[in-house]
């Protein structure tokens, strides 16, 4: 008999395997309440092994030392837990080979046990959980430490005095015990319900590698507009509530976080797991919500989750910029913004209850088509005395259709457009614009959660862009981009769009354009601000860094860049909701770009050269990616003339 | 209580699309901090800028029909007189009619009731009687008392009115009232159109004559020569310096000796 303690052990992992699984199925019984969702079964089953090792760890390994620890950890742990449960069968708990693949396992398990408690010393991150998640590391402990001795000891054929075999199973008997109480409401939690989001994601399209981020029409004949309560959730987004495991990546990304607003991506959506389940998030040991208005902090499945007597404050809700940040760095694939949306439409929607000067810009694109109540005939005013094609009302032809978008007003983004149609008549290109009868993209209406106003807008403006032949859309607005590109399809408006850093760099690859090196003033080097709506949500972030490359400009990166980028907070309606915070997210992005070194910021949106250029003090200069452009052509231009 | 809000259909300044009139909406949001059971009435052509007052926080509107360009006063009288609510709100003037503002006074001397005209808060100091906060020029407010029923007009500078929610403008009921022959109104008058010419603005006090920089600088000069620029002065100094302009200008009863 190889140590007789070691069968035991299978035992245990019983006891724990049916107690977890009890305390499991009950808060997995909660999910019930949630909204039906159409969800691939097989498929999400088929596809969890590479949603896990691919997509999963792809964000994990950002952090090199937690996904080797969680490797360790979480590897070790479930093959030490099968091997040792199989050792409760005779024929294989009796051969001591069979004891020392789950000592291996056991070690593996005790290295990745050590890591989760070196990580929390000598101080616990700020971004990590507190409470039953600093319990984590004993447990793991308890039960590595027990299972190594107890496996080791049957490994040998049972040399330890039966008391010290004993003490380490009952060591090994207490972690399991208590890492398996930690499935329903601890830390653990992620484990089971991660593995099942995985399965039955709401958006499996993201896992084959498509930017699958635009988001998903309302019915605007249901009996209820947006999510009020819990229940209100579709069912896979409440697995997504639970799958969260405290990491905090979130939190560190999120910029309204930054600036001391009241938003923090964790703790809102621990807060709609603990409305879904237990109705308190009194248990909730993160970070808080920067400088929140207090709330009653009572909630459950069918009670009302926003409001000074429910979980969280409208302002947490109207804080987002929608900027994706926390969803791109989030292990667990859960869909933040969605949430945030979902309970912004019924606020909207069915309340009313829209920040002031927010309901304002509403109001105005309800009633006149723009968020400013401006008049469409005035779009094209910026290009006063360029020449700049107007479609007919119907039947128009033309090769590139430019649309302007609502950044066609501001005198500052008016100078990127005459860049832009500078560089487009220069080339020789075949545009035109559509008119008095662009209205705004609904961009701002859908973030704001008026999906009425946006399926409006977005009906009309299908409507008119099928009066008209044309190849492709290239507009110099990424929020216009997004949801010409992404969202329209769902109305019947499908097209080939592209961003003008895309097409300006298209253009320069065919030789139309032939743009001379660019010296900046200072000769120090530009860094190119990505924006979310490019870059995060399309993917986009090659194509500007080329065409600045192209340009023989020297350049830096700031340290979020690229689909990790910082917003400028300008999006998802941030500006006209206007929330209080600490410091402003421009500031806080422009400070990133001054620690990089760089003498200009290049940019591509004008939401983001509006809040950049709104940063006070001496700082880098704002410039478009076509204001560079132009002038490097110009440049070249000038160079030619010379030499003639 | 019951209260009334009176709905124009109004037209929005820049996309001359039927648009609920702002001023109307903050009378919604008015008559709901009275805590009142508010319905719209409205008379007239209707639409959807109409419609939309439901979604601004009135679960009802009465529409008595009438031809658009018909004179509404003798439905509302009619309407009004068989069904008297405590209190008429409106506002002070209408967006993309004719926009005189005359209606709330016609409808207040037919029905015999007072009126107060430009309200930014209502209360109700007991049964029957409503203290209305007037809004007066530069800034300037009042308080009036006054017996119910009354018509009270709403001013710009009450609180914003209740963001639209299309929801509730969904779930709204919109019934339409019967208008008895005879009341629908005759048509108004079209008004004269004319060309609109824009009168110069004078400067007062501004001297004639002379070179443009000239009177420039006799305008500017006036205004620059009447204050006093004190900077970073204590609170003391500066309360003093208030006090003795303030008396120069009479607003306050000069010093008495002790």
């Amino acid at each position: 008999m190889a140590g007789a303690s070691a069968p035991l052990l299978g035992l245990a992992v019983l006891v724990a395997g049916l107690l977890a699984a009890a305390l499991a199925a009950h808060r997995l019984a909660g999910w019930r309440t949630g909204r039906p969702a159409a969800v691939d079964w097989f498929g999400g089953l088929a596809a969890l092994p590479r949603r896990y090792l691919h997509d999963v760890h792809a964000v994990v390994a950002r952090d090199p030392f937690t996904a080797r620890m969680h490797a360790l950890a979480a590897g070790g742990l479930l093959a030490a837990t099968l091997l040792a449960l199989l050792g409760a069968i005779p024929a294989l708990g009796g051969l001591k080979l069979w004891w020392a693949l789950v000592f291996l396992a056991f070690t593996a398990m005790l290295a990745g046990s050590l890591m989760v408690a070196r990580r929390r010393l000598p101080q616990t991150p700020r971004r990590l959980s507190r409470g039953r998640f600093s319990l984590l590391p004993f447990l793991l402990l308890a039960y590595a430490v027990g299972g190594l001795v107890v496996s080791g000891d049957a490994a040998l054929g049972g040399v330890l005095p039966q008391v010290v075999a004993l003490a380490a199973l009952v060591l090994a008997a207490a972690g399991l015990l208590g890492l398996a109480l930690q499935i329903a409401s601890g830390p653990l939690r992620h484990a089971l319900a991660g593995a099942l989001y995985l399965v039955v994601h709401p958006r499996p399209a993201r896992f084959a590698s498509v930017r699958d981020t635009g988001l998903r029409p309302l019915d605007l004949a249901a009996p209820k507009l947006g999510a009020e309560l819990p229940a209100d959730f579709a069912w896979n987004r409440l697995a997504g509530f639970d799958a969260c495991v405290q990491c905090g990546r979130c939190e560190t990304a999120c910029p309204a976080f930054a600036a001391g607003q009241p938003l923090n991506p964790k703790r809102l959506i621990q807060d709609l797991a603990a409305a879904a389940s237990t109705g308190s998030n009194a248990a909730y040991a993160g970070s808080p919500y920067p400088g929140a208005p207090a709330v009653a902090g009572l909630g459950g499945p069918l009670k009302p989750v926003i409001g000074a007597g429910a979980m969280i404050h409208p302002d947490t809700l109207w804080s987002c910029t929608t900027c994706r940040a926390c969803v791109e760095e989030c292990p667990m694939m859960i869909e933040h913004v969605d949430a945030i949306i979902d309970l912004r439409r019924y606020q909207t929607l069915e309340q009313g209850a829209v920040p002031e000067k927010a309901s304002a810009a509403l109001s105005e694109l309800r009633l006149a088509d723009d968020a400013g109540g401006r008049s469409p005939a005035a779009r094209a005013d910026f290009a006063a005395g360029q020449p700049l094609p107007v479609l007919p009302f119907e039947g128009g032809e033309t090769d590139i259709l430019l649309w302007l978008g609502e950044g066609a007003y501001d005198l500052r983004y008016g100078r990127t457009l005459r860049a832009l149609l500078a560089l487009l008549t220069r080339a020789g290109v075949d545009f035109a614009i559509l008119g008095e009868v662009e209205k705004d993209c609904g961009d701002l209406a859908r973030r704001l959660g008026d999906e009425a106003t946006f399926q409006r807008l977005a009906h009309e403006n299908i409507a008119t862009l099928a009066r008209h032949r044309f190849r492709r859309i290239v507009t110099a607005d990424p929020h216009a981009f997004h949801v010409l590109k992404q969202e329209y399809p769902a109305f019947g408006g499908s097209f080939e769009v592209l961003h003008h850093s895309q097409f300006l760099d298209a253009l320069v690859t065919e030789g139309r354009l032939a743009p001379a090196a660019l010296a900046l003033p200072g000769g120090k080097p530009v860094a190119y601000h990505d924006p979310c709506y490019l870059g995060r949500y399309n993917g986009e972030v090659e194509a500007p860094r080329r065409l600045l490359d192209r340009l023989g400009l020297p350049r830096v990166e700031m340290e979020r860049h690229g689909l990790r980028s910082m917003c400028c907070g300008g999006g998802g309606g941030a500006p006209v909701s206007d929330i209080p915070g600490k410091a402003r997210i421009a500031d806080i992005r422009m400070s990133q770009a001054v620690a990089a070194g760089a003498g200009t910021v290049a940019v591509g949106c004008p939401q983001c050269t509006a809040m950049l250029e709104g940063v006070t003090g001496e700082r880098p200069e704002v410039l478009d990616i076509a204001e560079l452009l132009l002038r490097a052509v110009e440049a070249a231009g000038d160079g030619q003339e010379q030499a003639a | 209580m019951k209260a009334v809000v009176l709905l124009s259909a109004g037209l929005h300044p820049v996309s001359a699309r039927p648009a609920p009139v702002p001023v109307e909406m903050q009378a919604i949001a008015l008559a709901r901090t009275l805590g009142a059971a508010a319905a719209g009435l409205h008379a007239g052509p209707g639409g959807p800028g109409v419609a939309d007052a439901l979604g601004h926080g009135l679960a009802r509107i009465g529409h008595l029909p009438l031809a658009r360009g018909a004179d509404p006063l003798e439905a509302l009288v009619n309407h009004l007189a068989a069904h008297p609510p405590e209190l008429v709100l409106a506002g002070r003037c209408g967006q993309g009619g004719e926009d005189s503002g005359l209606l709330p006074y016609a409808l207040a001397a037919r029905l015999g009731w007072p009126l107060i005209a430009d309200a930014v808060a209502l209360e109700m100091q007991g049964p029957g009687v409503l203290a209305v906060r007037q809004a007066l020029e530069r800034g300037g407010r009042r308080t009036i008392t006054v017996r119910l029923p009354a018509v009270v007009t709403v001013h710009p500078a009450a609180p914003a009115a209740a963001a639209f929610a299309w929801g509730q403008a969904r779930r709204g009921v919109l019934e339409v009232l019967p208008v008895p022959s005879g009341f629908a109104g005759d048509a108004v008058p079209a008004p004269e159109l004319r060309p609109y010419r824009p009168r110069p603005r004078l400067i007062r006090g501004a001297a004639s004559g002379g070179s443009a920089a000239d009177r420039l600088k006799a305008a500017t000069e006036s205004a620059a020569a009447d204050g006093k620029l004190m900077v970073g002065p204590s609170p003391e100094e500066a309360a003093r310096e208030i006090l003795a302009h303030l008396r120069k200008l009479g607003l306050v009863p000069p010093r008495q000796p002790r």
